[in-house]
């Protein structure tokens, strides 16, 4: 199905195309934008090879290839991988003695609790982890050679059972590759060039064996799956007429090129996930808003970002399956089971709880009728009147006795009558998903006052006021386009590469010229990397970060340096404001250690503009009809104008009570509240505004 | 202040007694509207949980670093509210008790601004490293409730490095105990307060530095609380601190409603006492189950013994709580649910309710982790479905003294802690080499952190073949951590372990794992067995340490268990193809052994299984003298001695210990023998009708 989304202006022929495509598990979105301006979306159902899902997206949104500039792709292709563990195994060699190192990692467990809730296994199994003797100590000196006539037994077995890939993992290679290297060779000598070797030192060279060897096998076990799928991706669209690299989004808020794709496969484990925190960002910064947190809602779960001054927070350790990290850097999304299919319930003391049981897309909420009789959000949203009976344009009707009948499971225990468990389900849930705001918010230091929220995804529009109420955040943006708002953002990211090195120092005492001399290094790896991507030198930009802590920390802070650092007491000065900010307490007179030096090594890719729309001040917004609807803190329902999105022009306002149709998603404005139509098409909810 | 005297609470000190029926409150009802509790409920787990956030970003003992750590609200008589979702098991149901020894030492005086400090195991606290710091949470001039995070110090000083003395006689040779006393006053540090404590330990700016970051947290709690009060009026969060208490309280008693009546029996052991002759230390528990109330009683277990390894009454109350909430994962933790389960620590003086002056650093490893098991066997009855066998022994290895790779030669310590296997479940194995049941989320550290941090050379980190206890579910594999000092001078190792002698027992006819213990230079001329408690022992440069941490109890039957699981288990190489024979008489045939190919023999293990079956209950009666010889000579190993004999020695010399090999012969008679040769989902059918009919 192909639809419009907010077409302005006509669409003369053969304008130069950006295309962004973001498969997920259920659809692929499609966004269209092409210099002249003009917006398409499409949004399709994922396909078993999720590059068929490209191609009939890009049909769906009637692009021709030929006319493609850059077309750039988040996918989940590598996180379905390894959620589902469908991947050929693959063999790991590592110093004799600590062959376990990956099965035992930390040790620790998800549910502390419970005993019955499973782990999972490790990547490699154990009959396929192999040791030699070597050993280098911590300053990367041999304590043991690496023994040669072991490496080429080892080799000798993985040769006869036929590995496809291997993965490398000696301890403190993190200091010195030169075992590493040595062992690869022998690899590549005995198992020929079609085996994918790859080594720790080179896919991350940091210190924690086991942060390390789960991220190099992660990544080892991904490389034959992106690297097909990669070249297949590749040469479907130059078939089809593209001609320019496809660009890969990356889990740091980057692309990459296939090429490099195949070398750091696990960079795209969190691919899916960033482009919606990228996407929330850009929209909160067209809007005016430096400051912003993404909701991103759907009907089993909601990811949760933050950004920071332009900055998305990130991470140095994600996982898919606990216990299994990979440790390339990410935009930190905080997931939690609170989506539309939420059930509501009552525990065994009679208290009324949300989630994180879903009743999903089958059978879904009880008005669907499909199978669901347990009373979800959807089902309160139902009730409540903030959705109509008919989505989706009318493809899909909704059954509002269905909901009732639900409902009435806790509504009769709680003595409420059905509007009041609607109103108490959908308090909770929304109350659920503040408490995650608050520990990516409040918890690290920032003040939700101070940032807008961005609503997105199929639900997020419903119940972003609400949530922000609850946080005290004064405003709510809600895009154009909110169920296909994570393909947008990749189309706004550019090509980066995130270069780490160990740097082990006493601040006091580190000569700022030694830290320049590393820095240089590692824009040197960062410059080459960008070439192998054909970035052209004036498209360069790179940026440095120094991890440091106070001395006997356990956890460091990544501070921003801008350009060389020329004297200690400057860096120094920058740490202890960071620290404070994120901490709320400084020790200005203690020891400060460096632990690591990062360059974000940036190619920067055109930026497609948004235009901007010219704002008819007479222009004035016409309900399509008014709905019985009721809100927190009003005994009655209220009658409540209703919109079509796309008969909204820009620069109108509407007060609440109100609520905005579109094909994907529905927006509620509560009373007291006042929406406004930007120039981006964009809907701004001030809250208490009226 | 409120000006107004406080009624106080007094601590019940660990003796409990069910109360009468009109006083257990079945039906719960908010004043306030359902969706104002539930939100607040939710908010209150939100704090704690940003207090351990932030405490995780700001604290300096590694130890805290890996989460051996609690943040606790109360209300102002010290009951808790809420605890941290992931704290650790070992200082459940303790938070509350430190909370009411702070109010019965300073009563009225507490003012906004204070903050107090306590690590007292003789006021509830669990052993001197656990150090709490706890702020009076106020609002608008009004004392609303506590606050407290508590953080495991590295070290408190004492005669040890790490502060694990084995060899303390009392509490005075273990490190500094700090009664309930004051370091912030109306908002002023008091520094000399401070230093005095930082002073007494080994590494004083790290203390100085974690005292910070646990009032810090401390203040984020207050922080939120306020602004709960801000919005939903301070007389509903106070409410809402009562109610989140009933609210536990009614949900306990309703779940245990639908449990039969009844009483329970569990005894496990402590492996000695080396003032005494040999011979184990019993700890006893009778559980009853009376309408909707649970109580365990503790009463005739051991006196307190000479060594470390004894509980003061809040170590032994965490030990029951967290192997309770294991049965009820989803439960929140708070005094609520102390009030529909009660337990009586029994008289003073034992090793589960020690008096003062009694050393119980070692409360972790010995009464805990015993009465924790005990737990987990006692519910295995009740509930068959969440049958968890006996796991691994918590355990500490320190190696500390000087370190010469550095001007000054500071202090170094090697302060290291193993993952080990988890007991098997009903239908399931154990958890491979996983942190111990005092705290799942206390990880290990990884080994290239301590060889930069201290000069010791890790040599392995592994799992160790056929340490997991066999059953028809095993247990999970423990792991080896061992090494070398590479360069220090005045070198000292202790260890705080224990299960050496009384070893992680199997149940429901599955078989025991193996021995704890620190082996040096094992396998070499020089091999010595230093066994699984001891403290400043000196070793030189070139010794290797290294000790295993136990597998996890078997569970059922090994001679029921699938032989293509444990043909499995052998080509994962858990299991070897000799211990597949002896302990699951199942006889594999190696097909190729480059390709990991494996199959199992059916008739040659159909015989075999026979030809066990026939003969084990005679081995548990062979004479142990003619056992231990046969270790001594090596035509028995340590598995064969344990798991098919029965038979504990010192594993050092091979002498017989006569006591304990009784005592151990009649757990497995107890815990194995009744229940061979049928399998667990007949003994859990079993277990489950036993249920009904009592019911």
């Amino acid at each position: 199905m192909s639809m419009d989304g907010a077409d302005v202006g006509s669409t003369p022929k053969r304008a130069r195309t950006r295309l962004a495509i973001d498969v997920g598990g259920t659809f692929t979105d499609v966004f269209v934008l092409d210099s002249n301006g003009n917006q398409t979306v499409a949004k399709v159902p994922s396909t078993a090879n999720p590059i068929d899902a490209i191609m009939n997206g890009a049909e769906a949104a009637d692009i021709d290839w030929h006319d493609v500039d850059l077309f750039t792709h988040g996918t989940t292709v590598a996180t379905n991988a390894l959620i589902t563990r469908n991947f050929k195994p693959v063999a790991m060699v590592t110093t004799e003695g600590f062959r376990d190192i990956l099965e035992i990692g930390r040790g620790t467990r998800e549910d502390p609790w419970d005993a019955y809730k499973e782990g999972t296994p490790p990547y490699v199994r154990r009959r396929d982890r192999f040791t030699v003797r070597e050993r280098l100590n911590y300053r990367g000196e041999v304590i043991e050679a690496l023994d040669e006539e072991q490496a080429r037994e080892v080799a000798r077995i993985l040769h006869k059972r036929k590995v496809h890939a291997v993965a490398v993992c000696f301890i403190n290679a993190y200091v010195s590759g030169v075992h590493e290297q040595r062992m690869a060779e022998i690899l590549a000598e005995v198992l020929g060039p079609d085996v994918a070797i790859s080594t720790s030192h080179e896919t991350h060279p940091e210190i924690f064996e086991d942060d390390r060897f789960s991220t190099t096998v992660a990544n080892t076990i991904l490389a034959p799956i992106i690297r097909p799928y990669a070249r297949d991706l590749d040469r479907r669209t130059s078939e089809a007429g593209y001609e320019a690299d496809v660009l890969l989004l990356h889990s740091g808020g980057g692309v990459m090129t296939p090429a490099t794709a195949e070398k750091y496969a696990a960079r795209l484990a969190a691919s899916g996930i960033a482009a919606g925190a990228i996407a929330s960002k850009y929209f909160a910064e067209l809007c005016g808003y430096q400051n912003s947190i993404g909701l991103d809602m759907g009907g089993t779960s909601a990811d949760i970002s933050l950004a920071e001054n332009g900055h998305l927070r990130m991470t140095n350790k994600w996982e898919v399956d606990w216990g299994h990290p990979i440790c390339f850097p990410s935009i930190e999304v905080l997931t939690i089971g609170a989506g539309g299919g939420s059930i509501s319930w009552l525990d065994k003391a009679g208290s009324l709880r949300n989630g994180p049981q879903s009743a999903g897309s089958t059978p879904g909420p009880a008005c669907y009728k499909a199978g669901g009789t347990e009373p979800t959000n959807t089902d309160a949203n139902i009730i409540l009147g903030r959705i109509g009976t008919s989505l989706a344009g009318g493809k899909k009707s909704l059954n509002r006795d269905a909901a009732l009948e639900a409902m009435g499971k806790i509504a009769k225990p709680l003595n409420l009558d059905l509007v009041e468990a609607s109103l108490a389900t959908l308090r909770v849930a929304n109350a659920n998903m503040a408490d995650a705001v608050r520990l990516i918010s409040i918890a690290r230091g920032h003040d939700p006052r101070d940032f807008a929220l961005v609503a997105f995804g199929g639900a997020g529009p419903l119940h972003g006021v609400d949530i922000a109420r609850e946080l005290n955040i004064p405003v709510v943006i809600v895009p154009p386009n909110p169920g296909v708002t994570s393909a947008v953002g990749c189309m706004l990211v550019d090509v980066q590469h995130d270069v780490t090195q160990m740097f082990f120092k006493d601040a006091a005492l580190a000569d700022p010229a030694d830290i320049e001399t590393a820095f240089r290094k590692l824009e040197l790896e960062g410059r080459d990397r960008l070439e192998r991507d054909g970035v052209a030198a004036k498209d360069m930009t790179f940026q440095r970060f120094v991890d440091m802590r106070y001395r006997g920390q356990w956890r460091s802070l990544a501070v921003p340096v801008p350009g060389q650092v020329k004297s200690m007491d400057e860096a120094l000065a920058i740490f202890h404001n960071e620290y404070e900010k994120a901490h709320n307490f400084r020790r200005e007179d203690f020891p400060v250690e460096i632990y690591r030096l990062t360059v974000r090594a940036i190619g920067i890719t055109p930026k497609p503009s948004f235009p901007k729309v010219v704002i008819d001040k007479n222009a004035k917004a016409v309900p399509k009809g008014t709905r019985e609807a009721w809100f927190h803190g009003h005994a009655k329902a209220m009658t409540t104008n209703l919109y079509d999105r796309e008969n909204l022009p820009a620069g109108v306002t509407i007060n609440g009570p109100a609520v905005i149709d579109q094909l994907d998603s529905t927006t509620v404005i509560p009373p007291g509240d006042v929406a406004y139509i930007d120039e981006w098409l964009n809907i701004q909810i001030k809250l208490g505004a009226a | 202040m409120t000006g107004k005297t406080k009624i106080i609470e007094l601590s019940d000190k660990g003796i409990q007694f069910p109360p009468p029926h009109s006083e257990r409150m079945t039906v719960f009802k908010s004043e306030l509207d359902p969706i104002t509790f539930e939100v607040l409920r939710n908010a209150f787990v939100n704090i704690v949980d940003q207090m351990a956030e932030q405490l995780l970003r700001t604290c300096y003992s590694f130890v805290i670093y890996c989460r051996d750590f609690s943040s606790g609200l109360s209300d102002p008589q010290g009951n808790l509210v809420m605890q941290g979702t992931g704290d650790i098991a070992a200082h459940v149901g303790t938070l509350h008790y430190t909370c009411k020894a702070v109010i019965e030492d300073f009563g009225d005086d507490v003012h906004p601004g204070d903050v107090f400090i306590i690590n007292d195991p003789f006021r509830g606290g669990s052993h001197f490293n656990d150090t709490r710091i706890l702020r009076p949470m106020f609002y608008k001039g009004e004392m609303i409730g506590w606050s407290q995070a508590n953080g495991h110090w590295a070290d408190m000083g004492g005669a040890t490095p790490g502060s694990f003395n084995i060899t303390a006689l009392d509490h005075m040779g273990e490190g500094l105990r700090i009664t309930p006393m004051r370091v912030w006053s109306k908002g002023v540090w008091l520094g000399d307060v401070a230093r005095m404590i930082a002073s007494n330990t080994r590494n004083p700016s790290d203390v100085i530095g974690d005292m910070q970051a646990q009032a810090e947290a401390t203040a984020v709690a207050e922080r939120e609380i306020q602004r709960l009060c801000d919005k939903y009026g301070v007389e509903t969060i106070k409410t809402a601190f009562r109610e989140v208490q009933d609210w536990v309280e009614v949900l306990m008693r309703n779940r245990l409603a639908e449990l039969p009546d009844g009483t329970w029996y569990a005894e496990d052991y402590i492996d000695q006492d080396p003032k005494l002759e040999e011979g184990l230390i019993p700890i006893k528990i009778k559980f009853t189950i009376d309408g909707n109330h649970a109580h365990y009683d503790l009463s005739g277990s051991h006196p307190q013994i000479s060594t470390f390894l004894n509980a003061a009454y809040g170590g032994s109350f965490a030990g029951i709580v967290a192997g309770t909430k294991y049965q009820f994962p989803d439960l929140p933790l708070n005094s609520g649910l102390y009030r529909a389960v009660t337990v009586n620590v029994g008289e003073p003086g034992t090793v589960v309710n020690a008096e003062w002056p009694s050393p119980c650093a070692g409360f972790c490893s010995g009464p805990f982790e015993k009465l924790m098991n005990s737990v987990f066997g006692l519910w295995a009855e009740i509930l068959p479905e969440r049958t968890m066998g006996c796991a691994f022994n918590l355990e500490y290895l320190l190696v500390g003294g000087r370190d010469t790779r550095f001007e000054g030669r500071p202090y170094f310590m090697w302060y290291d802690w193993m993952a080990g296997g988890w007991g098997g479940r009903n239908g399931r194995d154990g958890f491979n080499a996983t942190a111990p049941v005092f705290g799942a989320q206390y990880g290990v550290q990884p080994l290239e952190g301590q060889e930069r941090l201290a000069p010791v050379l890790t040599k392995c980190h592994d799992f160790v073949q056929d340490s997991a206890g066999p059953g028809e579910s095993r247990g999970g594999l423990g792991a080896e951590k061992g090494g070398s000092v590479f360069e220090g001078e005045r070198i000292v190792v202790s260890y705080c372990c224990d299960r050496e002698r009384s070893v992680t027992w199997g149940m429901w006819g599955g078989l025991p794992s193996i021995p704890h213990g620190v082996w040096l230079n094992k396998g070499t001329e020089k091999e010595r067995y230093l066994g699984s408690i001891f403290s400043n022992l000196p070793i030189e440069l070139d010794d290797v340490f290294t000790r295993p941490s136990a597998g996890g109890g078997g569970v059922g039957d090994p001679l029921l268990r699938d032989p293509e699981l444990v043909c499995e288990d052998v080509t994962e190489e858990y299991v070897s193809v000799e211990r597949a024979r002896i302990d699951y008489g199942v006889v594999i045939r190696v097909v190729d052994r480059d390709l990991a190919l494996y199959e199992v023999d059916e008739a040659a293990t159909i015989a075999e299984r026979k030809r066990i079956a026939d003969a084990r209950l005679g081995w548990l009666d062979a004479d142990p003298e003619i056992i231990a010889a046969g270790y001594r000579s090596g035509e028995f190993n340590v598995m064969d001695c344990v798991r098919q004999y029965g038979v504990i020695l010192d594993w050092g010399n091979g002498q017989l210990l006569a006591n304990t090999t009784r005592q151990f012969r009649e757990m497995m008679q107890r815990r194995a023998v009744p229940y061979w040769g049928r399998t667990l989902a007949v003994l859990s059918q079993e277990a489950t009708e036993r249920v009904r009919v009592a019911a």
